[in-house]
């Protein structure tokens, strides 16, 4: 045991395995062999002795068949069919005339069957010769001899010939049988060696599966809750003293070192861990990882532990720096929320304004819009109103004219007044001149002084109607004058309308275009007040969001300076958890 | 013409009566074009006559005094009269051609149907202030024994039969004519010439040689 369990589990398994390989080629060794055996013994009966036996039984076939055609040649009349049967009569004793030498190569060796083939063969010769004959005679209409024939003779020789070969037959199913019953019994004992060897097989690979079991899986069991402890952490395992020379053992020596190198580690750990940092930690070679991890986390932790003692200092004072001035950003951050109240506030009015504004700047562009229109209309006024002044001035000059004639008439019949004054003046002279001659014609003038002084008067109406023709002239000239100048004014009048319905429609077109502008300032006024709102909606959002952050930002002063206190705490434990340490 | 013009009653214009005005228009052309019924000027002559009517015959009935048929002229806003006898006629005063060489009072001569009429202003010739403007356009003509010559007026008024009760001696300082020519002043302060004087003053004779 100790030997196989020293190999090598290679080899172990090599030699478990060629073993049962072994085993494995016998058996079959032994199976093709039987089956060869079988396969000639098979071949034996059906070759030699049911071939026989068959090639008998065809020649008792076919001389029944040879039988059954003459007797139909015997009944048949047609030629043609009678030629046809022969031929096949002909046929058959070709076969069985085969068959028959066939029959004699195989029983060469054996002259008891030989003889009785021979025999047979002599039989069957004579046979055919009387069938011959038969048919000779059948041919010639002698059905009844023939059949005479069939009967008699033939049948005893057809009698005889079925013996012999019954007999042969017999022997040959004999022979088949024997030989049958000998392949069985050769199965048989191979059977049984098949199953002796197959007992010895499971026998060995029972013993072989506890072999390597017990020299390799137990082992390995071991080995691997030895591992998983390890890997737990528990090095306190106890490595089985495995001093075999095979893999097994070179695993426990491994592994035996690998646990003393881990507990030596450990060792260490549990030092460094108490705080000891002088150790010094030698990796065994450049791929000890572990071993250049610790010395390089000593080292490390050396170096740490000194920058963590400056930095407690350093954290000490920062941690008082950060609680001042957390104090005064939570102070500031509440200076800030005030503003941003205020400012909130300041929004809300400047968007209501804003809202405001934007109403009135719609307002404004609508009433621009009106006014526009009231532009428009009013321009259209200012055209009709300088048409219809300038209609006054053609009128106006119309009655200027007319007037103009008119006061020309009036001239004219001034003229004429002054004509009829003049006639009505010399008239009156005439009359004075009259009434002078009359006086001085003293008595018989008196007559005349009447109707002189009647002339004197009528030339005093004349006078008089001429003085109130003047007058009325002269009021006629004054209202023409008036007329004219009225005239005049009036149309001074109306070019000044003229003029000033041209700069009032200049003015509505300069207020319609001023009006426009102010539509469109006022329709950008509403645009940049949705703006204005829109950017106060954002700036409230932003100042909620900037309340919020400074509310965070207090909480989180708060939080700062709590943690700053815990920095504080915390440097201070620092400080004491690194004074254990021994650099 | 106040027809037609707008009235403006506190500021508020009143507009124009057109169709009014357009009926007194039409009544107006009617009442020109259309004549006059004989009835009508008969009524309308009779007011005028009535108006200048006088009875210079009754005047002279009533208290059968003596009468001075003179004429009545106006010259310079002031009325005279001259006696009728020394009037020859009137006439208006047409082609004055002033003379040079002459006294100040000669205006000038006058063609008076072929004859040749001197013109006398006798403000010059009385040194009257000559103050405002007249028309001077009337000539008496004034026919005396071996003088003749016309005098300018203004106006001639006529011819009326004055009482001699009623013309008054002047007094110097009424008038500025010397008292010489002046027959007298009557209560309407006509101031009656002596023609008889005037024609018969050397003064008026303009002579080159004298």
């Amino acid at each position: 045991m100790n030997w196989f369990l020293n190999r090598s589990t290679r080899a172990k398994i090599v030699f478990s395995f060629g073993l049962i390989f072994s085993l494995l080629v016998i058996i079959t060794g032994i199976a093709l062999y039987d089956i060869w055996t079988i396969k000639g013994s098979q071949r034996d009966v059906v070759y030699k002795d049911f071939r026989q036996t068959f090639d008998l039984m065809q020649i008792r076939s076919n001389l029944n068949r040879a039988r059954a055609q003459i007797l139909e040649l015997m009944l048949t009349k047609d030629r043609a069919k009678q030629r046809a049967l022969e031929q096949d009569i002909k046929a058959l004793a070709t076969e069985n005339d085969r068959s028959i030498k066939e029959l004699t190569k195989h029983y060469r060796d054996e002259p008891q069957n030989l003889a009785k083939l021979e025999e047979l063969a002599s039989t069957l010769l004579a046979y055919r010769k009387s069938r011959d004959e038969q048919i000779v005679l059948i041919y010639r209409d002698k059905v009844d001899e023939a059949r005479q024939m069939g009967i008699g003779v033939q049948e005893e020789r057809y009698n005889k010939i079925k013996d012999i070969a019954l007999e042969i037959e017999k022997q040959e199913m004999e022979h088949a049988r024997e030989r049958v019953g000998q392949s069985e019994r050769n199965a048989n004992m191979t059977l049984v060696i098949f199953l002796v060897i197959g007992c010895g097989a499971f026998l060995f690979c029972v013993a072989m599966t506890r072999a390597l079991t017990s020299g390799i899986a137990a082992p390995l069991r071991l080995f691997t809750e030895v591992a998983e402890r390890v890997a737990a952490g528990d090095l306190e395992v106890t490595i089985p003293a495995i001093n075999r020379t095979d893999e097994v053992g070179g695993l426990a020596q491994s592994f035996r070192r690998m646990v003393s190198k881990y507990i030596e580690m450990a060792g260490l750990t549990k030092r460094i861990a108490a705080g000891d940092l002088t150790v010094t930690v030698v990796p065994q070679s450049e791929k000890d990882v572990m071993g250049n991890a610790l010395a390089t986390m000593v080292v490390g932790l050396r170096g740490i532990t000194g920058g963590i003692k400056e930095g407690v200092n350093v954290l000490a004072s920062a941690s008082n720096e950060i609680i001042a001035s957390t104090a005064q950003v939570a102070s500031s951050a509440a200076e800030t929320a005030s503003a941003v109240n205020e400012t909130t506030a300041t929004v809300e009015e400047v968007k209501q304004t804003t809202q405001l504004a934007s109403q009135k700047a719609q307002q404004v562009s609508a009433s621009a819009q009106k006014s526009l229109q009231v532009s428009k209309q009013g321009k259209k006024s200012v055209e009709d109103a300088i048409l219809g002044m300038s209609r006054i001035r053609e009128q106006m000059e119309t009655i200027a004219e007319s007037i103009v004639s008119l006061s020309e008439q009036g001239q004219a019949i001034g003229e004429i007044i002054t004509t009829v004054n003049d006639l009505a003046e010399q008239s009156n002279l005439l009359a004075v001149n009259a009434s002078i001659e009359a006086a001085k014609a003293g008595e018989h003038g008196k007559g005349f002084a009447v109707v002189a002084l009647e002339v004197k008067s009528l030339a005093e109406q004349s006078k008089q109607a001429t003085a109130q023709v003047r007058t009325i002239l002269n009021d006629i000239q004054k209202a023409t004058n008036a007329a004219v100048m009225a005239t005049e004014q009036g149309s001074k009048a109306v070019e000044a309308g003229e003029r000033q319905s041209g700069e009032a429609g200049e003015a509505i077109r300069v207020l319609a275009d001023s009006v426009m502008e102010s539509a469109h300032a006022s329709t950008q006024i509403s645009a940049s007040s949705q703006q204005q709102s829109v950017g106060m909606d954002q700036v409230a959002l932003a100042m909620e969001n900037i309340k919020d952050a400074s509310n965070l930002s207090v909480t989180g002063t708060r939080q700062v300076e709590l943690s700053a206190q815990n920095l504080h705490e915390l440097g201070q434990k620092l400080k004491q958890m690194v004074e254990q340490f021994k650099l | 013409m106040a027809a037609g013009q707008k009235e403006t009653i506190a500021g508020q214009p009143k507009g124009i009566d057109w169709t009014g005005l357009h009926q007194r228009l039409a009544a107006a052309r009617t009442r020109i074009s259309r004549d006059l019924s004989a009835d009508e000027v008969k009524g309308i002559l009779r007011a005028r006559a009535r108006a200048l009517a006088r009875l210079p015959v009754a005047e002279a009935a009533q208290g059968a005094l003596e009468v001075l048929e003179v004429l009545e002229f106006r010259l310079t806003y002031e009325t005279y009269a001259i006696e009728l006898c020394w009037v020859h006629e009137t006439c208006p005063l047409t082609d004055l051609t002033p003379l040079p060489g002459t006294p100040a009072f000669v205006a000038g001569i006058i063609n008076l149907r072929g004859r040749i009429v001197s013109v006398i202003d006798i403000r010059r010739f009385f040194d009257l202030p000559i103050k405002g403007l007249t028309d001077l356009n009337k000539v008496i003509v004034l026919q005396g024994e071996e003088m003749e010559f016309g005098i300018l007026a203004d106006e001639i008024i006529g011819t009326r039969s004055i009482p001699v009760a009623n013309v008054q001696p002047t007094l110097p300082t009424l008038t500025g004519i010397r008292e010489e020519y002046l027959q007298g002043i009557t209560a309407d302060r006509t101031v009656l010439l002596d023609g008889k004087r005037l024609l018969g003053d050397r003064g008026l004779i303009v002579n080159e040689e004298g």
